[in-house]
């Protein structure tokens, strides 16, 4: 569509690139529908379409971001359903990361607002901060229906609400070092071992070095590494996020200058979309665009490297599995058959819930940021998985995991979880009683 | 009877007419002259002097003739390329017992002007769905063309559906463009036997959600069924009623499609079938209420409701009154013949009680028309609004004034 | 933006009351349903017809029928004219407000509320999307038969407005074939119900007045329309040929030989390659034209038909047959004709034209369309509904250019025009809204229009409702 930028508004970086997405969307509305916010909400201004005209207006009149654009900007969950279903090819989801940065610096939020907010960016990239605050959550969860009640706290609420019940065992999954291949050997990867997931679901990453190593995988748990930057990022701080992302380019650098890499691995997929993103995010730092756009370029969904490995193919196990594919990986990587081709051959029945294409209401923080949305569309999901009657609930990331877990009795687990299991690792303690 | 033979010239008799306050009556043949209300007009003005076929566009399947052409004319025609009207237009001339010399032929402008449809009404639409465009002289004498010979066409306010079925009172119809289709290779009809009306009404429920294209679903009870096919209908060991399902296309999908659909069918009941030419033959019986085209002035009432609800409809009334019925379009088009009175109040709370539909007097006694809405009354709010449509295109009231209420 | 198309003056007694309007409106409605920020009016001003904006005065989104009724009745109490919109897909504009106008926004009525099998009906809420109700009733073996190219995303309150095709409306007729009744508003918040599950409404087809009335006559808030029976099996076949000529030859000699497939689609080079990068459906690339033939039954019947339409492809020079092997396959075939007109965005701004000419002057219009469009210096794109002769010329230009895009604003007029002195029509499917509005006179008589906006008035006397669309400025009662 049609822009209106000057000359000197285009000569930043960030305004010419979001005029370069800008004038490919062609106001189809295509989007509209398979926006989880619009489905729920019914107001194009909560739609892709309508955030991509606020946003458009914002910029054109080089406006700071005011009360309006941030709320409908922050109701955005950042699924990336309307990157799949545009066909103009408009990339939504480096605008509206745009967006955020330049709310980030030009928009002053509700006190209770920042709070949160610093509180979430201060805690959750650092797995040992977080484990603490996990612990002080378990004391808080009896006020987590007081604080519900004052709108501003509600956030506080909902975080209480999502911490698990009972303290994360420690891990040595994390632990830095090599995990040599324990078949012959057949590549050489690096592992994410990230900052919530490992505190709060440790078992995934076990899972995954386990099967690695019975496939003849050897696998590097870099020194030094740690969040990816996606969650500060989608709050639109974009130094904070581009410090962690030149860490890990560098601790991933070292890895691949010392013994080469064939993948980095990450079992999160909402971490995968960012660290496949680190070429773009440092696409203007000249020290480490190259070496951003390498890493990227190994980035590897877990189950995008097995589906390389050639797994042999199962007995069928009467298990239903209800695939619940993370935005992330759907839309912000476009992984849709192999998670559930590995489940496939390892012997699962996999069940297709309706609505696949719409968010959880995980999505990062936004589950604690915009409670009530979250709650509408974690039911609707739900509901949806259910209708499958699933004994398990497969998924590839920790939000999702979370997310879900906190709205049904049916069990959830990390695909990785149950292909180790299939290939000759434990049964996974949460399907004890299947 | 005013009988114009150009366009030019039906314009000037409106013009007049509009002028003095002339009540005009409308018709083409005057065959379908039992619909509606008793009329006050002084005058009759028809359309038979316009005849004749403008344009027919064979590959196209597009028709243009003139409303006056006589729908005979217009069947050799198709005919002989092997195309028909899709939506089976009915011929009224038995049930309304108007053949003879004082009436004109059935015409191409009344079919359209009575939105008259038969069985397969039910999936290729109504006589107004096949209309692609017409000309009419409105109120006041101006010819006005609406729509175009386009299949698909949304340029402007469809005035081309709201003269459909306006039986006249709207304008006066000069040109109608109407799209045909092919006629079906082959035709046969499954008849299961022996389901009173709520059975027959669950057994073509079923037959219409296969995906086997029925193109049409009657079912006749055993007060009716003599009457087709001289008699002819499977016979009475296998029980004295009949639902027939039709199939229609190539012959070897028709025959592969009514072995699916008998198979399903059995569950229901006795399964027979019929081969293309008395498939044909019954159809039109269908189509032209063949068993009510009997002679007499006894009440008869078109009915249209849900088709699930056909049937409940006539046992709630058969409590009260006399009722003689059979059923069209899956049930939902009921063909009632009543013994005495029309009890049409009676009917009419029937009808909203079951979700809503129409029911209209196709024929009476005089006195009982006269004391009787022909056509279903409408809720004020709609009234209102039909009456300012109708006082938009016939400012003047001269067109068949009080005939549609 | 372009402005050659004008819009009615705003009444200055409207907008000199805008605050006490809007604190009106807000009685009458709870305030996640009213939106009158002027940031927030922003992303209204305009539809999928991007190249004409406006502002509205305020945007209602109610939840029910009654509080549309609430707005009417108070709208047409003050004068204030009202713009309905269901998702704003449309491509001729019809949703695009005025600054004078609320927007009426069915969105948030997106329920469906009844389906009904033995009846084959489903009672939908306005704003649900097309889509999803061949979607709810999928799993049961039925189906909603219009599909616009847009129905992922476009609701059936919009579809009524505008009477929408579809490519498999060939066989199964379009909106107003398919719809059974309405619950609407009238302007003066009256509400009433015209049909319902039974066939042929009482009294005059109001029905099919209302039914591409483009919000001029009322607000549908509820449908019933008309489920059918899937078939047993659907197969597209691709057919592509050297010349667009020869394709659309073929299409006539199809549709004459007696056989109506489901949908007869056409693709001219640029629409075959832009649509192929966005979906990779596999459409042959080496072609100059190509045809998506769909036929639906039994395997044996798909197969005889798809004999028959061999042979005359055969006889009009095909280069490549390729028949579907799959659903996937099938369904990606389909993506990308669907997507045709959002994928051309990646490659340029477009307008899409919609005029529909007889069958037998398809070859000509295409030629003659290509002529129009080079004489402009402009690029062209054709993929249509060719089974129907519904034409969609993607005129290619660019929106930062004003020359530019007032070049294929006059392309686009002169190719309507062309349709209809062809035979046809200015508009198949997307209707006239304000894009098509002032070409109304090349197509009818003054005394025609003169009839259409009585009849109009007649459900809107003031003429509140969406104002500025259909009927020429010049010359209103």
């Amino acid at each position: 569509m049609q822009t209106s930028f000057t000359p000197a508004q285009l000569a930043d970086p960030h305004v010419a690139e979001s005029e370069k997405i800008l004038r490919r969307c062609v106001h189809c509305g295509f989007c509209t529908a398979t926006c989880p916010t619009y489905v729920t909400l019914g107001n194009e201004l909560d739609s892709p379409r309508g955030r991509i005209y606020l946003i458009k207006d914002m910029l054109e009149n080089g406006r700071p971001a005011d009360e309006e654009v941030v709320t409908h900007i922050d109701r955005c969950l950042s699924c990336l359903a309307c990157v799949t279903t545009c066909p103009s090819g408009v990339d939504y989801m480096h605008l509206v990361d745009h967006a955020r940065i330049h709310i980030e610096n030009t928009y002053r939020r509700p006190l209770a607002d920042r709070l949160i907010r610093n509180l979430l960016a201060a805690v959750l990239p650092y797995p040992a901060r977080f484990r603490t605050a996990l612990g002080f959550a378990r004391l808080g969860r009896p006020f987590a229906a007081l604080l519900k009640r004052v709108s501003a706290l509600k956030p506080l609420g909902a975080m209480l609400d999502l911490a698990p019940k009972s303290a994360a065992r420690f891990s040595d999954a994390a632990k830095p070092g090599i995990r040599p291949a324990g078949a012959q050997k057949r590549g050489r990867v690096a592992i994410l071992s990230g900052c919530a997931q490992p505190v709060l679901d440790p078992g995934i990453n076990e899972a995954t070095l386990r099967l690695l190593a019975r496939l003849g995988v050897e696998v590097v748990v870099p020194e030094g590494e740690g969040c990816c930057g996606a969650l500060v990022h989608h709050m639109g701080r974009e130094e904070q996020a581009l410090d962690f992302a030149r860490r890990n380019v560098d601790v991933w650098t070292r890895e691949i200058e010392k013994g080469g890499l064939d993948a980095i691995i990450i079992t999160a997929s909402g971490c995968g979309t960012t660290i496949k993103d680190y070429g773009h995010m440092l696409r203007l730092d000249p020290a480490y665009a190259e070496k951003a756009a390498r890493v990227s370029g190994l980035a590897k969904d877990i189950t995008e490297y097995l589906v390389g490995l050639d797994l042999p193919k199962l007995e069928p196990r009467r298990l239903n599995v209800a695939y619940h594919s993370a935005c992330s990986m759907q839309h912000g990587q476009k992984i849709t058959m192999a998670p559930k081709n590995l489940l496939k051959a390892a012997g699962f029945t996999v069940r297709d819930p309706a609505e696949g294409h719409l968010c959880c209401g995980s999505a990062g923080t936004y589950n604690i940021l915009q409670p009530e949305i979250s709650a509408q569309l974690k039911a609707r999901k739900v509901k949806n998985i259910e209708a499958t009657r699933p004994d398990v609930i497969a998924t590839g990331n920790i939000g999702c995991i979370t997310q879900i877990a906190s709205g049904t009795a049916i069990p959830i687990l990390h695909t990785v979880e149950l292909l180790d299991w299939a290939y000759g690792g434990p049964k996974p303690e949460k399907l004890a009683a299947k | 009877m005013l009988t114009p033979h150009s366009e030019s010239d039906a314009a000037y008799v409106i013009r007049n007419a509009a002028a003095q306050g002339t009540k005009l009556a409308i018709c083409g043949g005057n065959t379908r002259s039992g619909f509606g209300n008793i009329t006050s007009a002084e005058e009759t003005l028809s359309s038979r002097g316009l005849a004749g076929i403008v344009d027919y566009e064979r590959a196209e399947m597009v028709m243009t003739a003139k409303a006056g052409t006589p729908v005979a004319e217009i069947e050799a025609a198709l005919d002989e390329n092997r195309q028909m009207m899709a939506f089976e237009p009915m011929d009224h001339r038995g049930i309304m017992g108007t053949h003879g010399a004082s009436f004109g032929e059935p015409t191409i402008g009344g079919v359209f002007a009575a939105n008259a449809s038969g069985p397969r009404r039910l999936v290729a639409g109504a006589a107004r769905d096949s209309l692609l465009g017409i000309r009419f002289i409105n109120g006041q004498g101006q010819a006005i063309r609406a729509g175009g010979r386009v299949m698909k066409n949304v340029t402007g306010l469809d005035l081309t559906k709201l003269l459909a079925g306006s039986h006249g009172t709207l304008g006066f119809l000069t040109e109608v463009t109407f799209r045909v289709l092919p006629v079906p290779q082959t035709v046969e009809t499954v008849v299961v036997s022996g389901l009173d009306d709520a059975a027959a009404a669950k057994a073509m429920a079923a037959a219409m959600a296969l995906p086997v294209e029925v193109s049409g679903a009657a079912h006749l009870p055993a007060s009716v069924k003599g009457r087709f096919l001289n008699g002819a209908l499977p016979a009475k060991a296998d029980g004295a009623e009949a639902t027939v399902l039709r199939l229609e296309g190539l012959a070897a999908s028709v025959a592969v499609r009514a072995e699916k659909l008998a198979a399903v069918m059995e569950a229901f009941g006795p399964v027979s079938r019929l081969g293309s030419e008395e498939s044909r033959t019954l159809w039109r019986e269908i189509r032209d209420v063949h068993p009510y085209a009997d002679g007499t002035q006894k009440p008869l009432w078109r009915v249209s409701v849900a088709p699930s609800v056909g049937h409940q409809l006539v046992a709630a009334l058969r409590l009260e009154a006399g009722v003689d019925a059979f059923y069209d379009w899956q049930g939902g088009l009921v063909w009632m013949r009543m013994e005495a009175d029309p009890e049409a109040e009676l009917l009419r709370r029937y009808i909203r009680a079951l979700g809503g539909g129409h029911a209209t007097l196709m024929r009476a006694f005089d006195a009982v028309r006269a004391g009787t809405p022909a056509f279903e009354p409408l809720p004020d709010a709609v009234a209102a609004l039909s009456a300012r449509v109708k006082q938009k295109l016939d400012p003047a009231g001269i067109f068949s004034p009080a005939k549609m209420g | 933006m372009s402005e050659a198309i004008r819009f009615l003056p705003p009444r200055q007694t409207v907008l000199s009351r805008r605050a006490a309007i809007v604190a009106d409106l807000a009685d009458l409605l709870p305030p996640e349903c009213l939106v009158h920020e002027e940031r927030e009016l922003v992303p209204f001003e305009t539809d999928a017809f991007i190249s004409y904006r406006r502002l509205p005065l305020a945007v209602a989104l109610p939840r029910t029928t009654a509080q549309v009724a609430a707005v009417m009745k108070y709208c047409h109490r003050c004068g204030i004219p009202v713009v309905p919109r269901g998702a704003g897909t449309s491509l001729s504009g019809g949703a695009i407000p005025q600054e004078d106008a609320i927007v009426l926004g069915l969105s948030k009525m997106s329920r469906i509320l009844e389906v009904d099998y033995a009846n084959r009906t489903a009672t939908v809420q306005a704003g649900v999307t097309n889509l999803s109700i061949s979607e709810t009733v999928g799993i049961d073996g039925f189906f909603y038969a219009p599909d616009p190219s847009s129905q992922l995303a476009c609701t059936i309150g919009g579809n009524i407005g505008m009477n929408s095709g579809g490519a498999h409306c060939l066989k199964y007729g379009v909106t107003t074939n398919n719809l059974l009744g309405v619950k609407m508003v009238l302007v003066d918040g009256t509400v009433i119900e015209l049909g319902g599950k039974h066939l042929d409404a009482a009294g005059y087809d109001l029905l099919g007045l209302v039914c591409g009335s483009e919000g001029q006559l009322g607000i549908v808030t509820e449908a019933t329309v008309r489920l059918i029976a899937k078939p047993e099996g659907a197969r597209p076949v691709l057919f592509g040929f050297e010349t667009s000529e020869e394709a659309g030859a073929c299409v006539a000699d199809i549709i004459g030989s007696g056989i109506i497939p489901v949908a007869i689609e056409f693709m001219d080079k640029p629409a075959i390659e832009i649509c192929e990068a966005f979906a990779q459906a596999g459409y042959p690339l080496d072609v100059g034209a190509l045809l998506i033939v769909e036929v639906e039954g039994s395997d044996a019947e798909m197969d005889a038909m798809l004999a028959s339409i061999v042979e005359i492809a055969r006889r009009h020079g095909v280069k490549t047959v390729r028949e579907c092997q799959s659903a996937t396959e099938a369904a990606l075939i389909w993506k990308g004709r669907k997507s045709a007109f959002g994928a051309t965005g990646r490659i340029a701004d477009y307008i899409c034209m919609d005029g529909t000419v007889p069958l037998g002057k398809l070859p000509y219009v295409l030629n003659k369309t290509s002529e129009i469009v080079e004489r402009f210096g402009l690029r062209v794109a054709n993929v249509f509904h060719a089974g129907d002769g519904n034409m969609h010329p993607l005129i290619l230009f660019n929106a930062n250019d004003p020359a530019d895009a007032a070049k294929a604003e006059e392309a686009g007029n002169e190719i309507l025009k062309l349709c209809v002195d062809a035979g046809g029509c200015l508009t198949g499917e997307h209707g006239v809204g304000i894009e098509k509005r002032d070409l109304m006179r090349h197509q009818y008589s003054d005394a025609d229009l003169a009839q259409q906006m009585a009849v109009r008035s007649a459900f809107d006397e003031g003429w509140i409702l969406n104002p500025s669309k259909v009927f020429p400025l010049e010359g209103r009662e």
